[in-house]
């Protein structure tokens, strides 16, 4: 099992290429599990499935439901539930976590959640996780660790001020990975691409690809159209294909 | 109790046995847990949201039980088609010298984690929700007869839970036969188990249970589990602990045998006093598991509701996390949970779940609901039930009172048992002494003579008040008037000395 997290300040486009990247990874392996970590939830509309239930849906359901459970096993409650909530499509699962954590005592919920994704993620070849910033799944070590960080970047200043900030938490958080990986969006300008060279340069990335700035991309998301129906011979589904290509690669 | 008997197969029911060994023609491990078979790779689905199915565990007497015997009622996978969904029910018969009907479902409970040691069949849920699905692998490896499964199943039992003596397996795809237990025996045996949670009671059992998944936040915080004392943070019985125990010794939920039982009203035992004392690194050598001033358990923070003490009437409050509005003493549930979360005993705080205030040993060293008397309505009318019904309209909530004075207004009018003296209900002892009538002056002298710690009765008395240090001059003399004190540090200094400074 390789897990691959995509994050990166919002409005990057960090889920446009987490989608493509799960398409294409997809394409080449089987048992592959996408994984939507970000609290604003949107994995599913890019890669054109529904969602009916989150795992947030499924630990709320349980912290209210935990004390009419009777004497029935909370731990295979959990796992059967959230068992409905990986959703099958034909080429991949698709698990949404869904909201952050409510009030209240999640110790113990939170506990039997790991235990149980780590079972079921086991299964899969590659799991792609779309997660924000703050890494909340991964520092909450719901989902265990990470072992390539695809670092979503485009050139303003914010932008990468919380790539660096990204790094240096998943640092913090030993998350174990193998490599961390810096992606450069919407990079129009000679100026812009070596802005994010010099950047990768010095905060020490590895930079993989300078993904364009595309009408096209913008287009769907403004009709409502799923990010993957982006044609194969764009260049920015192009450059995602060799990221894809990379990361399966980079693991054997 | 619904009677344990082994299920008499009807006539003319298609019948399948198997006694002696089995071959397995699959890998049995426990990397095959979270397997998943997706619909596209399956042979066939059993029991499931769309059809009806159940597993059960009962036990028997050693004689009725024929050890890895495994008899199937009804067709095998070798008669289904594939893509197909049908009902299936397994019921194991075990026996042995410390198998009773309690534990029937814990053993129960392993069922889905040992048929997902086989490769190729998946196992979800529990009870009556079950749901399995057999994948095109398994049967292209060679499965023949749900028998197979049986025995393995079997054999992992036997394997990791040695005090199952003797264990016998009946599968079901009949689904006449099926819905008849379901009604009859399966769903009756769920509900007493169900219902069993509310009569075990502390002196039932030989050994509480621990959990220690909060020490990351408090590392000197253990909770004891009891079956009348759940854990504060809402989530654990002392049954789920029970269950953790057994599957993982080792791990956050483990045994605390219970040891000499020192105190049965305040619930202490020496065992647990032992556990307390080790667990906490020393920090914690009592426990009294319901008291409130005594040895009160310690709290990680995250429990459900918070009881809070208030000298000014003698009583205990409580504040559920969630109510926004400061409590009759001026303090938000936040401020005081910051007061008693962290590990320490903090006599005058308690935090609990809010399953302990359906406990019949709610606060039973203090009085219980005698004691209480202010509690947000919410709360109040969420446990309205178990509150013993002469005190239902005697204890205030924030329509009755938002401050102390109208709190002390209240309790005089519904005639509160803290006003006149609290008899506790357990043994009939009298334990407060009311309130004292009021007077314009309180006087409070010390004396040379006087012994070092005495109490003040006159004046409801703070917890851990710093004894007053001894003059060793003339007499001095305290007047306090009708006032609430909190006292930080009494600087005592000789008369004469005085008039000469400042």
């Amino acid at each position: 099992m390789v897990v691959v997290a995509v994050t990166g300040k919002g409005g990057t486009g960090k889920t446009a290429v987490a989608a493509l990247l799960v398409k294409f990874i997809s394409e080449r392996t089987p048992n592959v599990l996408a994984v939507d970590a970000d609290p604003d939830a949107n994995l599913a509309d890019a890669l054109g499935v529904e969602v009916e239930r989150t795992l947030g849906d499924v630990r709320e359901l349980f912290q209210v439901t935990r004390e009419s459970l009777g004497t029935v096993d909370k731990e295979s409650w959990l796992e059967g539930k959230i068992f409905e909530v990986i959703h099958e499509f034909d080429r991949f699962d698709l698990l949404v976590m869904g909201r952050p954590e409510g009030e209240g005592c999640y110790c113990f919920v939170n506990n039997l959640l790991r235990g149980i994704l780590k079972k079921f993620m086991r299964h899969y070849d590659h799991v792609i996780v779309d997660c924000e910033a703050g890494l909340e799944h991964f520092s909450r070590k719901t989902i265990e660790g990470a072992d390539y960080v695809v670092v979503v970047t485009d050139t303003s200043r914010k932008g990468l001020k919380t790539a660096k900030k990204i790094r240096d938490l998943v640092r913090e958080l030993g998350l174990n990975f193998e490599e961390i990986f810096l992606v450069g969006n919407k990079v129009g300008s000679e100026e812009a691409k070596r802005v994010i060279k010099e950047f990768a340069e010095r905060e020490g990335f590895v930079l993989l690809e300078l993904l364009p700035y595309d009408e096209r991309v913008v287009e769907l998301d403004l009709r409502g159209e799923p990010v993957v129906n982006l044609p194969e011979d764009s260049e920015f589904a192009r450059k995602v294909r060799l990221i894809a290509d990379v990361l399966v690669g980079w693991c054997r | 109790m619904v009677e344990r008997r082994k299920v008499e197969i009807p006539e003319g029911k298609k019948v399948k046995v198997s006694v002696g060994e089995e071959d397995f023609p699959f890998e049995i491990s426990p990397m095959f847990e979270g397997e998943r078979i997706r619909k596209g790779d399956m042979f066939v689905e059993l029991a499931g949201p769309k059809t009806v199915g159940f597993e059960l565990v009962i036990s028997l007497p050693p004689d009725q039980v024929e050890d890895m015997k495994a008899t199937l009622v009804g067709i095998d996978v070798d008669e289904m088609e594939e893509g197909g969904r049908y009902p299936f029910a397994m019921i194991y018969y075990i026996a042995g010298e410390k198998i009773d009907p309690d534990i029937e479902s814990v053993v129960e409970r392993r069922n889905h984690e040992f048929q997902n040691y086989i490769e190729g069949y998946m196992h979800i849920n529990s009870r009556d929700t079950i749901w399995i699905r057999i994948g095109k692998n398994l049967m292209k490896k060679g499965l023949k007869s749900l028998l197979q499964i049986a025995k393995a199943t079997m054999l992992l039992y036997k394997n990791e839970m040695p005090f199952i003596e003797k264990i016998e397996a009946l599968y079901i795809t009949d689904r006449e036969l099926i819905e008849k237990l379901l009604n009859e025996l399966a769903r009756p045996i769920y509900e007493e188990r169900d219902a069993r949670v509310e009569k075990l009671h502390d002196e039932d059992v030989e050994e509480f249970y621990s959990c220690s998944l909060c020490q990351s936040f408090a590392p000197t915080h253990v909770c004891i589990i009891s079956p009348d004392r759940p854990a504060l943070c809402g989530a654990i019985t002392w049954f789920d602990a029970r269950a953790a125990a057994k599957i993982d010794p080792e791990g956050p939920n483990r045994p605390v045998p219970k040891g000499d039982c020192i105190d049965p009203i305040g619930g202490e035992y020496s065992g647990v006093n032992e556990f307390a004392k080790q667990e906490s690194g020393g920090a914690v050598e009592r426990v009294k598991i319901h008291s409130f001033f005594d040895a009160p358990h310690t709290s990680c923070g995250c429990f459900e509701a918070i009881g809070f003490y208030m000298p000014e009437v003698d009583g205990i409050g409580f504040v559920h996390r969630g109510y926004p509005n400061p409590a009759p003493n001026g303090l938000p549930f936040s401020t005081m949970a910051g007061q008693t979360g962290g590990g320490k005993q903090m006599v005058g705080f308690l935090g609990v779940g809010l399953a302990y205030f359906r406990s019949k040993k709610f606060l039973q060293a203090d009085g219980g609901w005698y004691r209480v008397v202010w509690m947000p309505k919410e709360l109040k009318e969420k446990f309205l039930k178990y509150i013993p019904e002469e005190m239902r309209d005697k204890i205030a909530t924030e329509e009755d009172a938002k401050t102390i004075d109208e709190l002390k207004e209240f309790l005089k009018r519904v005639d509160h048992p803290v006003v006149k003296g609290v008899v506790r209900p357990v043994d009939g002892k009298r334990i407060t002494e009311g309130w004292v009538e009021e007077r314009e002056e309180e006087e409070v002298e010390e004396e040379e003579e006087e012994k070092e710690e005495r109490r003040e009765e006159k004046v409801p008395s703070l917890p851990k008040v710093t004894p007053l240090a001894q003059p060793t001059a003339p007499t001095i003399k305290l007047v306090i008037k009708n006032a609430k004190i909190y006292i930080d540090k009494i600087i005592v200094r000789k008369v004469e000395e005085e008039k000469t400074k400042r």
